[in-house]
């Protein structure tokens, strides 16, 4: 049957590899280990070699093109098999690298291990693995009713027939997934029978789940199933554990894999001179007032967002939202991932109010009592890692959002004054990542040229 | 039930001619053939289609109406009393002094009826005139009395309440609940049976096992009476009577007017009930028009020519209300939620 | 400021109304002398007389088209129906003419009457004298529909009910007569058709009608020990209903619970859930629309029989839980 050769993972922290060039055209037969392509990565040049014997089809990227990993970049036929019907980017006029599922790591039959290396093995027959592939079902999403949670054939049989069900969900979730351009099919259900709830969707919309009243626990350790399936080429070490993708761990990894490969990030970095921010907050320190940096942000972004409505902007489909009021997302970490809470209408509070909501969210995060208004309806992001020491970084859109503001710290450095004579200066680098397809540089510059002005001269908040 | 042509006695008679006069009793003879000809109309209309529903006529039954309400005093505001009467009541809207083209607007259905079209031939009332409306329920309205009758009262006036129903209504609990409040509570109430001997099918010596209705009146302590109902001066005597003693704070009366009905109960009546004979006979010569006719021909307060023109008259009368109903409008659907609540 | 029972709050409404406005008189069975069977008229019939306060034959048929009568010629009556199962013998007069007369006659006449019965289950008077019959006038076009849950509420909408120029079908509830709280002792009023939220809450909306309010709220103090807030919103007018409050509140929630005395089948809690079902909450639900009413059987003698027919505060906890933890 028809083998879809993905680009594997080479390395840790690889999020796409450059296509440098192909090695085969479609059409030409190859046996299992011949290669394919070749791939850059951040380290060296490797080769993506063929999984099975048979003839090679639909070649899914141009040379030049940076794919995300796992993503299917050609199909292997057996004798008899056709093309019909598999997608072929390269046949269409598009460019672009997007690609609206990624299949899923667990999909891959365990023989091919070489290219599974960051999970753990499914635990299901050889024939529950082949109508699985046959029908696109990710197993990670169907209970094993076979011994010791063996996926079976009827297992698979009957996520096949779910599948070609309306999936079952309540309104709110239908809702929630409208909202966010969430396909049903990708979401767990936690209701009864599977059914998919509002809090499900929320979760895959929001990086982060709303937890009730019966908390689900976030990361499960499991231990391999069994040694005997892993590659011989990718020795697993002795001492190292295997933790499941799942619950918010798997969510952020799905969002931010969506964000990265549909959205086309640039990013622009300024320096800003802190003075003014820091006198501010000493002259509240001063009266017992805490105000962070942080709610400094929220604000200044608020102001500065006011004057660039392109980037309080969120894209669903081919419409993009220009929201009338700004709603600033704060990242807020957790032990096992990051969520983020939003505080809405910003321009209409005071630095004082900002503050408080920023407390009482963020310690709710941390309580893990947010509800689903917390994080519902953000237009716009702040992460800020200055309290991790970060001198500066780039951070992930969250979608449907087109931007994102990364914070690191501030750090107190030598600048040329106006006489170009040597003074200390403290400075925080922000750095704003944008979606292209939505906003422009030019657009992004001018945003970040405001956020200069308002945060270096805070007093400007008040016009 | 004689074929005289009245029941009265002689100087009974001549007293109520001096108390009512010449124009009184034109008047009553008017409407009497204004409510005949309405009544015909109507059937006319019903069958040709330009009316729906159903219909309850009341043709021959003229004289109770009219004899009744002219015993009663009709104004508006406390000064007037009030008028409850059933499903057979187009007869008693007429006498009551209702406006024959309202009235037959309603039967058409149309915005200018009494009730804006919404109510219909069983429903008509004219509120102002403190006529309180027809009942589509036998015996709905005899409850109703006992409540008029305790706020007249309250109130303190000097009203009264005419409630007038069937003899079928007289078999139903609510009449005889109804008969005993107002008894234990003596209030300003006639209860006017008007018994045209058959309730829809059923004849009344099967329903009753007295001969007149006019006999349950001692059984809750009221007095009662049976009188010629074809006899408009003999129902008007009882009523005035009954209005006099209830304005003297002498409470309810119940009132038997024997008489009969020509039609079927309603347009979808085949009669098999009764034979046609029985009608023929009190149409030859029971007839309440016919007999008030010869009673004041020959009292003199009328010719045979004059009495010949008040058909006419009457004819026109009800051709008008015709001409006025079909020219009206019918009540605009956005209206459709209009009178619900208050 | 005192607490009075439901009983004496809707006397000393009452009393004030006839205080007031000479138009307003009481009439049913055994309401003078004897006080009335739940001893609402208690003293009435001392301070008004007999002309205000009528003792009545057994005859609701009668005390029914007496009451349309006096309205439909300037009195504002306020009868009692001993039982609520008795309101069966004034069918007539309610339905077929309060209800309709000023439609009939096109706008013209008004009904302003008030008809006061005890309905609900609890007592141990067995099938015939613990009826909850209030969703059969909730669907009759032209009568208004009150069930107050607390002595407080009974006196302020008693008063409104008085006002109200339409008949007025008033359903107190028998185990409510002598529960007690704080009523102010100058008349106030509380409007028709104004939905109350009782209390507030983010997890489950429950909507509750006449003795289930307090019941809900015996719950609702249970279940917060879990954790799991419940939404409590009491209509108090079930006709006309103002349902915006319960659709914003499942808006809120996602989860409704509706729970009434009366059978399930054919009850009010089935016109609430089409309600949210066919409204803008409806994209809001996580978990079907659950309705907790009486059993499908007649009210039985045997004291246990006669609790496990209708909802308690134990069920009402069991089913919102369930709710809070979409079991369903």
């Amino acid at each position: 049957m028809t083998t879809a050769v993905i680009l594997p993972k080479f390395g840790f922290t690889l999020e796409s590899s450059k296509l440098v060039r192909w090695m085969v055209s479609e059409g030409d037969k190859v046996r299992e280990g011949d290669p394919l392509c070749e791939v850059e990565t951040d380290k060296v040049n490797m080769e993506v070699e063929a999984t099975a014997d048979g003839v090679v089809a639909a070649l899914q990227y141009p040379a030049g093109v940076d794919v995300p990993v796992t993503n299917v970049i050609c199909y292997i036929l057996k004798p008899g098999e056709s093309a019909d019907g598999l997608k072929n980017a390269l046949s269409q006029a598009a460019q672009s690298v997007s690609v609206t599922t990624a299949p899923s790591i667990s999909a891959i039959p365990p023989q091919h291990a070489v290219t599974s290396t960051q999970s753990a093995p499914i635990n299901a027959s050889p024939l529950a693995l082949r109508i699985a592939e046959e029908h696109g079902i990710d197993l990670a999403t169907v209970s094993g009713t076979g011994a010791g949670g063996k996926i079976t054939r009827a297992d698979v049989d009957n996520a096949v027939a779910r599948q070609s069900e309306k999936p079952r969900a309540t309104p709110a979730a239908r809702r929630i997934a409208a909202a966010s351009s969430i396909d049903l099919k990708t979401v767990r259900g936690s209701g009864p029978k599977g059914r998919i709830q509002g809090t499900d969707v929320a979760a895959a919309a929001a990086i982060g789940v709303v937890q009730v009243l019966a908390p689900t626990p976030i990361a499960v350790e499991k231990p391999p199933a069994s040694d005997t399936q892993l590659s011989v080429l990718s020795p697993q070490p002795a001492a190292s554990r295997v933790v499941k993708l799942e619950g918010m761990r798997r969510t952020i990894a799905t969002r931010m894999q969506q964000s990265f490969q549909q959205a086309p990030h640039t990013f622009f970095e300024i320096n800003v001179d802190t003075a003014g921010i820091d006198a501010l907050r000493a002259k509240l320190k001063a009266r017992n007032e805490k105000l962070s940096v942080t709610s400094l942000l929220v604000k200044g972004c608020a102001w500065a967002l006011g004057k660039h409505p392109y980037l309080n902007a969120t894209l669903a489909g081919d419409a993009i939202t220009l929201w009338s009021t700004c709603n600033i997302g704060v990242a807020v970490a957790l032990d096992n991932g990051l969520i983020v809470p939003v505080v809405h209408h910003v321009e209409t509070l005071p630095l004082r109010e900002i503050q408080m909501r920023i407390d009482d969210v963020a310690a709710r995060a941390r309580a893990n009592s947010l509800r689903m208004n917390d994080l519902a309806d953000g237009t716009f992001t702040i992460s800020n890692l200055g309290m991790y020491s970060i001198d500066r970084f780039t951070a992930i859109i969250n979608p449907p959002q087109v931007a994102i503001l990364a914070v690191g710290r501030a750090i107190r450095q030598f600048v040329p004054d106006e006489h170009g004579q040597p003074v200390v200066q403290s400075r925080m680098s922000l750095t704003l990542s944008t979606d292209h397809r939505v906003v422009d540089g030019a657009q992004a510059a001018q945003f970040m040229a405001d956020l200069r002005v308002v945060l270096e001269d805070p007093m400007l908040l008040v016009w | 039930m004689t074929d005289a042509i009245s029941t009265l006695r002689l100087e009974d008679f001549h007293e109520i001619i001096e108390t009512l006069g010449p124009d009184e009793l034109k008047m009553m003879l008017l409407k009497m053939h204004t409510i005949r000809l309405f009544e015909e109309r109507a059937e006319q209309l019903y069958s040709q289609g330009r009316v729906h529903g159903t219909m309850h006529l009341s043709i021959g039954q003229e004289a109770t109406a009219v004899g009744a309400s002219t015993g009663m005093i009709r104004a508006t505001g406390d000064a007037g009393d009030y008028l409850l009467n059933h499903h057979r009541g187009h007869g008693h809207c007429l006498a009551w002094g209702s406006d024959v083209n309202r009235m037959m607007a309603e039967f058409m259905g149309k915005e200018s009826g009494y009730c804006r079209g919404r109510g219909g031939s069983m429903h008509i009332a004219d509120i102002d005139a403190n006529n309180l409306g027809a009942n589509g329920i036998v015996a709905g309205g005899v409850p109703i009395a006992v409540g008029v009758g305790l706020s007249i009262k309250m109130r303190q006036t000097s009203q009264v309440c005419l409630v007038i129903f069937g003899d079928g209504a007289a078999n139903e609990g609510a009449f005889h609940e109804a008969m005993n409040m107002a008894s234990i509570w003596n209030l300003p109430i006639i209860f006017l049976c008007e018994n045209n001997q058959y309730a829809m099918s059923m004849p009344y010596p099967k329903a009753f096992n007295i001969p007149f209705v006019s006999q349950r009146a001692a059984g809750y302590g009221l007095p009662g009476e049976t009188v010629d109902g074809n006899d408009v001066l003999a129902v008007y005597q009882a009523v005035a009577a009954a209005a006099e003693r209830a304005r003297r704070g002498e409470g309810a009366s119940l009132v038997e007017s024997v008489t009969y009905r020509y039609k079927g109960h309603s347009k979808s009546d085949k009669q098999a009930y009764r034979t046609r004979q029985e009608v023929q006979d009190w149409r030859d010569n029971k007839d309440p028009i016919d007999r008030f006719n010869t009673l004041l021909v020959r009292a003199g307060i009328i010719s045979d020519a004059e009495g010949a023109a008040m058909r006419d008259t009457a004819t026109q009368i009800v051709d008008d209300s015709v001409t006025f109903s079909e020219a009206s409008a019918d009540p605009d659907i956005a209206s459709i939620m209009d009178g619900v609540y208050a | 400021m005192r607490e009075l029972s439901y009983a004496e709050a809707l006397r000393e409404g009452l009393r004030q109304a006839m205080e007031t406005d000479a138009r307003v008189f009481a009439i049913g069975e055994d309401i003078g002398v004897y006080g009335g069977a739940f001893g609402v008229t208690a003293g009435l019939l001392d301070q008004f007389g007999g002309q205000r306060v009528i003792d009545t034959p057994i005859s609701e048929a009668g005390i029914a088209g007496a009451c349309v009568g006096a309205a439909l010629t300037g009195m504002r009556p306020v009868g009692e129906i001993q039982f609520m199962d008795f309101v069966t013998l004034t069918m007539e007069q309610l339905v077929l003419q309060a209800a309709k007369v000023r439609f009939m006659f096109g706008g013209k006449a008004s009904v302003p009457m008030v008809l006061r019965m005890p309905g609900g289950s609890g007592t141990g008077a067995a099938a015939q004298h613990s009826e909850s019959l209030e969703n059969w006038f909730v669907h009759v076009p032209g009568l208004k529909v009150v069930m107050p849950s607390n002595a407080y509420d009974a006196k302020g909408l008693l008063l409104s009910a008085i006002d109200d120029d339409n008949p007025v079908i008033f359903v107190e509830h028998k185990l409510l007569y002598k529960t007690k709280m704080d009523v102010p002792e100058a008349p106030y009023r509380i409007p028709l058709s104004q939905t109350n939220i009782v209390r507030a809450g983010q997890h489950v909306t429950v909507v509750a009608t006449s003795i289930m309010v307090s019941r809900a709220l015996a719950a609702a103090d249970e279940l917060a020990k879990e954790g799991i807030e419940l939404e409590i919103i009491d209509p108090r007018t079930l006709k006309p209903l103002d349902d915006t409050p319960i659709i914003d509140s499942v808006k809120k929630t996602g989860r409704a619970l509706i729970v009434h005395e009366a059978v399930e089948i054919g009850g009010f809690g089935g016109e609430i859930a089409a309600r949210i079902a066919g409204s803008e909450a409806f994209d809001y639900l996580e978990a079907p629309v659950k309705r907790l009413a009486g059993l499908d059987i007649p009210i039985p003698y045997n004291r246990e029989l006669e609790r496990n027919t209708v909802p308690q505060i134990e069920s009402i906890i069991v089913e919102a839980r369930k709710l809070a933890q979409t079991a369903y």
